[in-house]
């Protein structure tokens, strides 16, 4: 029901008091325009409802509505109505344009002034669209589309949204792989990617019996002179070849030395005694060359009551890139845990 | 108990050694008795050697001291 001026002792219909009841709720019949459309006094308490596919204005002119007077917009064509100051001011919180299905409420507070309290705020609707989507903002709020696999996010304020994804920057170091023992025999790290380097770091290995050795094999080469290892600061002067000091016949730094990376009759229940260590194997994806290792490990050795401590340098004699990295079990049969808060890791370097 | 890490996948399995490995094992710890025997006869012949030539030190009166004292 359009807005009334009732007077003493008029009777409203029931009808009457239906529309008005449904007026009063947002609800009611509706003008309906096709067409662009200036707001007339008698919209006044009314629903003004535009359906147009093409883009549309309602237009606001002053002198024709009173303070408190309000007008129902709503826009149910796939074009976008536009509610537009004409010679009345329009101030609204969000936008004044209604996409199809959105509504609002123009409230007049003078004759010559409106707010629009569009139904649908700029920022109440979401602009992400995709997986991976981030929120942004420029001077509103924007997309920022995911990005492509493997980049980061990255600042950068020549971007419209001051973001954009990049690919990550080289040279660090990846933890490839970290892994707690637990009654291994074995312990097999494979497909190891393509590094520059990798890097096995580790620490409280005990053996659960005495008696067994552990050991490193690269591609579980157990061939004789594969390894060929030399402890440093030894006092071999020779080249790392033949019978030198610390050479190996069938596994890493498993020669003369009886040097074992994952330790020898480690069983002493103490975070020192227990096995520790790491190497580092240079150039190890390379199918052209040897790989140059270095190592640098220490257990206490409860059979022979004696810490030892090892470092080594020395060569894969091998041109096969290396794809795997095993932890075996050369004597006895023991097996080797990993104690509390201690792990072994696998890193690449880039 | 092995276990195997694909680090490309991340996939972790814990297996019992199959036939290969176990057998893979057996050459290693044979090899490994066969180097320790070795060594031990080395070090053993070493530590026969080295009292043989203290008893030979003191049927002519002299002692390890002395040598370290010459220098030697």
């Amino acid at each position: 029901m359009a807005k009334q001026t009732f007077t003493t002792g008029q009777v409203l219909t029931a009808a009457q008091m239906t529309s008005l009841q449904q007026t009063a709720m947002l609800g009611g019949d509706a003008s309906v325009k096709v067409a662009s459309y200036t707001l007339v006094a008698a919209d006044a308490g009314t629903t003004v409802a535009m359906n147009s596919a093409s883009t549309t204005t309602i237009t606001v002119n002053t002198g024709l509505f009173a303070a408190g007077d309000t007008v129902f917009i709503q826009n149910r064509g796939a074009g976008v109505c536009t509610v537009t100051a004409g010679t009345a001011t329009v101030a609204s919180a969000g936008s004044l344009a209604l996409p199809q299905n959105d509504a609002g409420i123009l409230y007049f507070t003078s004759t010559s002034a409106a707010t629009f309290y569009d139904f649908i705020q700029v920022g109440a609707t979401s602009p992400l669209t995709t997986k991976g989507d981030l929120y942004g903002f420029s001077t509103s709020d924007q997309r920022i589309p995911i990005g492509a696999n493997n980049t980061v996010l990255t600042a950068d304020s020549t971007e419209s949204l001051g973001l954009k994804w990049a690919t990550a920057s080289s040279g660090g170091m990846t933890l490839i792989s970290e892994t707690v023992a637990s009654a291994l025999s074995s312990l097999s790290f494979s497909s190891l990617g393509s590094h520059k380097q990798l890097i096995l770091a580790y620490a409280g290995i005990r053996h659960s019996t005495t008696g067994s050795t552990f050991g490193i094999r690269l591609n579980n080469n157990s061939s004789a002179n594969v390894y060929v290892t030399q402890q440093i600061g030894g006092s071999h002067t020779g080249s790392f070849s033949g019978n030198a000091q610390g050479d190996s016949q069938d596994s890493l730094l498993n020669g003369n030395q009886a040097s074992w990376p994952f330790g020898e009759n480690v069983t002493f229940s103490g975070v020192q005694t227990d096995c520790h260590g790491y190497i580092v194997i240079d150039n190890y994806a390379s199918s052209t060359r040897t790989k140059t290792f270095t190592a640098v490990f220490g257990y206490y050795d409860n059979t022979a009551g004696a810490y030892k401590f090892k470092n080594f340098v020395g060569y894969f004699n091998s041109t096969t890139a290396i794809t795997s990295l095993d932890i075996f079990r050369n004597s006895g049969s023991a097996t080797f845990t990993n104690q509390g808060n201690t792990s072994i890791r696998l890193y690449g370097v880039s | 108990m092995k276990r195997i890490i694909n680090c490309e996948t991340g996939e972790v399995i814990d297996r019992p050694l199959n036939q290969a490995e176990l057998a893979q094992q057996e050459i290693d710890k044979t090899n490994y008795e066969a180097a320790k025997a070795i060594a031990d006869a080395e070090a053993e012949a070493k530590a026969e050697a080295k009292a043989a030539a203290q008893a030979k030190l003191a049927a002519l009166g002299l002692t390890i001291d002395d040598l370290t004292a010459l220098g030697l």
